[in-house]
């Protein structure tokens, strides 16, 4: 593990109840990896499950996460303010419940200037949750 | 591949990826006007020519591209460098 619970959030803009990430378990240029646990308080849960949209913005924390990381191994600073530009090729297999544990994998498919191309997918006990492109500018 | 292979390919998959007509591709036409780009969609021309060409051009490469023809100039070069 790269960042645990208690200090994510150097590396994101995110404050409770809205970080939707536990830890940074790897980050290097070409990628990144997060878990996530989900609580009974979580604000996203509906009768039990959370939403999709949660699980976008799980992908996008796991992103600001690993970028801010990695950055701040180049010593530009832990956390950086990004966007998300726009999210494609969305596909949701399954939502998870209350108590489940979320992996998140991050694959950098392309940068162009302050614009990265991600591809994330986010799976629980190895079933796929949800997956996506999407474009992160960094500012 | 020479100028005339760069231009038909080129065409190709810029018309295909970014949905306009072919025959709008012309050299002294404005690349960006052309096919609509916005500042995010450079990430996704960057992957397509890393797809279709081989190499991968930066932010800076573009700096010296107005035209479809610069464009090509870019290509030849970058093909060129990876020869």
């Amino acid at each position: 593990m790269l960042i645990d619970k208690q200090n994510i959030t150097r590396f994101i803009p995110q404050r409770f109840p809205f970080v939707m990430i536990d830890e940074l378990v790897k980050a290097d240029e070409s990628g990144f990896e997060s878990s996530f646990k989900i609580d009974d308080d979580n604000l996203f849960l509906n009768e039990g499950i959370l939403s999709e949209s949660s699980l976008v913005e799980n992908i996008a924390q796991t992103c600001a996460a690993g970028f801010g990381y990695v950055n701040s191994l180049k010593g530009e600073g832990e956390g950086q303010l990004g966007f998300i530009g726009a999210v494609s090729r969305l596909s949701v297999e399954k939502l998870p419940a209350t108590g489940a544990t979320i992996s998140t994998k991050i694959e950098v498919l392309s940068t162009f200037d302050a614009i990265h191309l991600i591809q994330g997918t986010a799976s629980s006990e190895g079933e796929k949750l949800v997956e996506c492109q999407m474009k992160i500018v960094i500012a | 591949m020479n100028r005339e292979e760069i231009i038909s390919t080129t065409k190709r998959f810029l018309s295909e990826e970014f949905e306009v007509d072919e025959n709008t591709i012309l050299p002294d036409n404005n690349l960006q006007k052309t096919l609509d780009l916005d500042s995010l969609d450079y990430v996704d021309l960057v992957v397509v020519i890393e797809e279709n060409l081989g190499f991968k051009p930066t932010a800076d490469d573009f700096k010296a591209v107005d035209t479809f023809d610069d464009f090509y100039n870019l290509v030849e070069q970058k093909l060129a460098e990876l020869a």
